[in-house]
């Protein structure tokens, strides 16, 4: 009895650490460039923003919130208002055909009394502009599923990439300049092979990409 | 006799059953629009402003149409563009007061009259653009009258919004959220372009 239960906690130790293998296949690359100084105070905080304005893609708000959680918590954690929460406080400048593009436009809009006047009560040093989304390429392979009376399964096996890529520009609000820009690349193989049961075997690439993304951007305002 | 008639009633009610069965097996979709829109941010005018929403705009729906020509989705509208009009006029001028008729805005001495009416509503479904965006397009006759009912301006408006697949809504959850960003876009162009049409800027440099 207890050499099956042995032999059940190996065989689910080796599925385990080959999931864990195959899941974690995934490569992320950040650049950071930076155009001015930076720091923030515990008073202030951030908003991070996702761009709409183009015709084929929208940055997923799922995306802008994985980031801002990632900012909000551990050390060094910033203070970052809800996307939705700010643009709806600011109705109707940050609608995706009203917001501003560049930080002249930013300027411009300072000058509104009521856009300052809330900007002053979220108490937002930086905006960032998350631009980018997830593009799933190269699937293959086939699984077929059949289903009768002494039972069911699916044999096959599948494979896609996925390649997530996202740019962040970074604001300052007192300045109205952009005082740098980091670009997240991630990608990673996902795979599912289906041997009576399908083992999707999934490459983590967003939220890997939204991790990184976000330790640096944190690291970044903080002026680290 | 009797049984002529009970045959006729049994047959009636089985012809509607058979309707019935038919049009929930292969019906329209029936979506109606809602949402929650905020109050904008601007500078108010010192305007009385009286709001004249017809029935066409009360009423509005529109349906789509699938290849072989048969109906859809009947898209209903009219109510959430009240919604939003409610929401936005009163942040862009003193007083806002709504009336049924031109007569009745004659006697409450506004200063001018709002009649928004809308001119064509369009959906695009990735289903027929192979594209992973369920998009929405209004175009809107926005028009502004003397309590007198004489031409002050007429201008036309188009909105947009556009919601990913990527986000796993149903399609009626997906057709809604696309309507909901075309109001806001609606109401953050109308409300920071009023006045600057030319005929209104017009109107308002004569007051």
């Amino acid at each position: 009895m207890s050499y099956i239960a042995a032999n059940l906690v190996k065989t689910g130790g080796i599925i385990s650490l080959l999931i864990g293998a195959l899941s974690a296949c995934t490569s992320t690359t950040v650049d950071e460039f930076r155009q001015g100084e930076t720091g923030i105070e515990n008073h202030e905080s951030i908003v991070i923003l996702g761009r709409r304005q183009a015709s084929d893609y929208e940055t997923r708000s799922e995306f802008v919130d994985c980031v801002g959680e990632h900012m909000g918590n551990g050390t060094n954690s910033i203070r970052v208002v809800p996307e939705q929460e700010f643009v709806d406080a600011m109705f109707p400048w940050f609608e995706p055909r009203t917001a501003p593009l560049r930080t002249s436009d930013l300027e411009k809009l300072m000058a509104e009394e009521v856009v300052a006047q809330k900007m002053d009560e979220f108490g937002v040093r930086y905006i960032v502009w998350l631009d980018g989304f997830t593009e799933t390429s190269g699937r293959t392979g086939s699984i077929s599923c059949t289903i009768g009376p002494g039972g069911a399964g699916c044999f096959g096996f599948g494979t896609w990439e996925d390649d997530a890529s996202f740019d962040a520009r970074i604001w300052d609000v007192d300045s109205a300049t952009s005082v740098g820009t980091i670009n997240t690349d991630a990608n990673g193989q996902s795979y599912l092979p289906a041997l009576v049961i399908p083992i999707p075997l999934i490459a983590r690439v967003e939220a890997n990409a939204c991790s990184r993304l976000a330790s640096q951007l944190k690291d970044f305002v903080n002026g680290s | 006799m009797t049984n002529i008639a009970l045959n006729t009633k049994s047959y009636n009610k089985f012809a509607s059953t058979m309707l019935g069965l038919a049009l929930s097996a292969c019906g329209v979709s029936n979506v109606v629009i809602e949402g929650s829109f905020p109050t904008p941010n601007i500078n108010k005018l010192p305007l009385t402003m009286a709001v004249l929403y017809d029935e066409a705009l009360r009423n509005f729906a529109y349906i789509e149409y699938t290849e072989t020509g048969e109906e859809e989705f009947n898209i209903e509208s009219g109510l959430s563009h009240i919604q939003l009009f409610d929401a936005v006029l009163p942040a862009m001028f003193d007083q806002v007061i709504i009336v049924n008729s031109m007569e009745e805005a004659k006697t409450r001495g506004v200063d001018a009259v709002f009649a928004p009416a809308i001119e064509e509503f369009q959906l695009a479904l990735p289903a027929k653009t192979k594209l992973d965006v369920y998009e929405v397009w209004i175009k809107y006759n926005m028009r502004l009258l003397t309590a007198e009912g004489d031409y002050i301006a007429d201008w036309v408006l188009t909105s947009y919004g556009k919601t990913p697949t990527a986000t796993f809504l149903s399609v009626e959850a997906a057709i809604n959220e696309a309507a909901v960003v075309a109001l806001r876009d609606l109401a953050s162009s109308f409300s920071l372009s009023f006045s600057e049409v030319p005929e209104v800027r017009d109107w308002l440099n004569r007051l």
